[in-house]
């Protein structure tokens, strides 16, 4: 796979790099800010991008505009935003465009290493990967409770997991059950909330999505 | 005891002949003729407002008629005090300006409502006696000094033909006495002390009533204490509000990029030794390259822990030092001993201030020194600290450097005034080109 990674913090900007050249990725280029990364994603057409929110001059919103521009641009690369802060807002737009190929996820999961290669495998592919915190502010937010009240609580832990964007594969590993259950639980949850089956794994995060927000 | 009595004698003769005496005078002819002007000009509008508006048909004529009188008063005002800040050196603030209400009813309960028009209709009233007052000791003080005139006029107009010319009339001040007819160059003697007399009572009559005037200009045509009093504390209560969230601001920034990224790397680093900790059973063969890896990982995590200790660390004290806790001569003590330039304190602190004026007058402390490290050059910095009899405390730091600090050049010292300022403290800075510099900071002993 490969990346490009733009971050202010040299720490972390180097600590990166370094976490996924380990893991035989290869890093095509580190930027430290907005414009010199839309110019490496343009020179290196790269698989995904790690975009960190805040970066200069401002320090505000940098990161979240040079993701939206490269989907737009480059919809072929995904696109991995970090961010020290959940921000429902910086989600909802970049699953503007559709759900393929985006992540959002917080600086705080770096630390499971093996969960944040897979997310960003994950995007490279053209999955969705949302943290789980992202998720759970949304469920929190949403107000349909009856619908979410009819779920067993094993079928509300799919439907997050799916909300993040995991594969059935995924949620299987993740839950320490077998892939026929999964399919199970997830038939069982369309039904219930009645949200069209038989989707692709992004478009099935969009409709979960877009069911949350009411 | 004869020497005062020379000295009050002197003042009091030599009144006349000093540069004030002439603007006194000048301000007691213009002022009170547009005194008079002013009392006409308002008791005109006035009354035709309030007798228009008292008939039903009249009453918005009359209203807006009175409005209209008020707002002239304020100009009149205005003009009052203009003239006695240019000839009698007495400057009095105007009054806060007009807001203006919203919708017509509003507009209208604003206008007919203005204090301070009103305060000035009431100047207009008391002017016109006061302005007689002055017309008539401006008056005086010429006649006296055409009296005065009197025997160099005969030596140089009539010496020659004395008798064949009407005899020359002496103006007295008085309009009762009978006039005092001059026949001869010797009976211009006494008309020219008549005039020494009028002008001397002139000069002194106009600096009395000119001293009423301005209690009266003070009273009613500057701001009510009140007003004023209020219009600050609105002033400095926002800057307080905005300092504290710029101080917010600053926190979370320095949380964001200090502390909180070096435990992201901490914990990253952390992952990762831990990752490669969990492959040595598939990569037995290369277990003592994992182990160096590992180990240079925990290092690394290591180095991480420690700078975000040190971080917040640093933050805790820009928030609040703990070393004030055990009072300000110790906490002044440990800045300067940490101050790049010798620094030396001097303390004598009691009763002991609130912990906010504590707090501020520390952070002011660490500015100065910290301006003063920056851009003086200097070799020696003083800090003073006392508590005032008055109950103010003042911190004195000063610095034996090139000078030139200036308060309004955006540098830190403007947003120290402004601190300072919402406590009702005051900052004054002597820095001429070439040094030294003091600065001083004066603050209440209670928030």
């Amino acid at each position: 796979m490969r990346v490009v990674i733009a971050e202010d913090a040299a720490l972390l900007r180097e600590g990166l790099t370094r976490l996924l050249q380990d893991r035989g990725h290869s890093v095509c280029a580190a930027v430290d800010d907005g414009d010199r990364l839309l110019a490496a994603v343009a020179e290196h057409k790269p698989d995904v991008a790690v975009v960190d929110i805040r970066m200069p001059p401002t320090h505000t919103d940098e990161g979240l505009r040079a993701a939206l521009e490269l989907r737009r641009r480059f919809p072929g690369t995904g696109v991995l935003v970090f961010s020290q802060y959940v921000e429902t807002s910086y989600s909802a737009q970049l699953l503007e465009g559709g759900a393929a190929g985006v992540g959002y996820l917080l600086k705080d999961r770096v630390a499971n290493v093996a969960e944040f290669t897979a997310a960003l495998e994950r995007v490279a592919s053209g999955g969705t990967a949302l943290d789980p915190e992202v998720v759970s502010q949304l469920f929190r937010a949403s107000r349909r409770h009856g619908g979410l009240s009819t779920l067993t609580p094993r079928e509300r832990q799919v439907l997050a997991l799916m909300a993040e964007g995991r594969s059935n594969a995924g949620i299987a590993t993740e839950l320490v059950v077998s892939g026929g259950a999964v399919e199970k639980h997830v038939a069982s949850i369309f039904a219930k909330l009645g949200l069209p089956p038989g989707e692709s794994d992004n478009r099935r995060v969009l409709a979960v999505l877009r069911y949350l927000g009411g | 005891m004869d020497e005062d009595i020379r000295r009050v004698a002197g003042t009091i003769l030599g009144a006349p002949l000093t540069r004030r005496t002439v603007r006194e005078l000048l301000y007691c002819g213009v002022g009170g003729l547009a005194g008079v002007a002013g009392f006409w000009i308002t008791v005109a509008m006035l009354a035709f407002g309030l007798t228009i508006s008292a008939s039903v048909l009249g009453t918005v004529v009359g209203l807006l008629l009175l409005i209209l009188a008020l707002r002239v008063s304020r100009r009149l005002g205005a003009l009052h005090r203009r003239l006695a800040s240019w000839l009698l050196s007495y400057l009095v603030e105007a009054p806060p300006k007009f807001q203006p209400g919203s919708g017509i009813l509003g507009r209208l309960d604003k206008r007919l409502r203005d204090r301070a028009a009103w305060r000035s209709v009431a100047y207009s009233l008391i002017k016109l006696p006061t302005s007689a007052v002055q017309l008539y000791a401006a008056t005086v003080a010429c006649i006296g000094l055409v009296d005065l005139s009197y025997p160099e006029l005969w030596l140089l107009f009539r010496h020659h033909n004395a008798s064949q010319l009407s005899p020359l009339v002496a103006l007295t001040p008085l309009p009762f006495g009978g006039t005092i007819k001059i026949y001869s160059w010797p009976g211009t003697i006494p008309a020219a002390l008549l005039g020494a007399v009028c002008v001397l009572a002139g000069t002194w009559l106009a600096r009395a009533v000119n001293a009423g005037d301005r209690r009266l200009i003070r009273g009613l045509l500057g701001p009510s204490t009140m007003a004023e009093r209020v219009s600050e504390l609105e002033r400095t209560r926002s800057l307080a509000v905005e300092d504290a969230a710029a101080a917010l601001r600053r926190v979370e920034r320095d949380l964001h990029d200090g502390a909180q990224m070096r435990l992201a790397a901490l914990a990253m680093n952390l992952g990762m030794a831990r990752e490669k900790l969990g492959d040595d059973d598939d990569q037995a063969g290369s277990a003592a390259d994992n182990t160096a890896t590992v180990r240079e990982l925990l290092d690394a995590a290591h180095r991480n822990a420690t700078d975000a200790l040190a971080d917040l660390r640093d933050l805790a004290r820009g928030i609040h030092p703990p070393v004030l806790d055990s009072g300000l001569a110790s906490a002044l003590a440990s800045l300067a001993a940490s101050s790049a330039i010798p620094a030396s304190v001097t303390a004598e602190i009691d009763p002991r201030p609130a912990p906010a004026i504590e707090t501020i007058a520390y952070f002011c402390a660490a500015e100065l020194i910290a301006n003063a490290t920056k851009h003086s050059y200097a070799n020696q910095i003083k800090i003073n600290i006392l508590t005032e009899r008055s109950g103010l405390l003042r911190l004195e730091v000063a610095d034996d450097g090139i000078g030139g600090a200036d308060a309004g050049r955006g540098s830190g010292l403007a947003g120290l005034t402004q601190r300072v300022s919402t406590v009702d403290g005051r900052i004054r800075v002597s820095s001429p080109p070439g040094g030294p510099t003091t600065v001083t900071v004066e603050l209440p002993l209670r928030a």
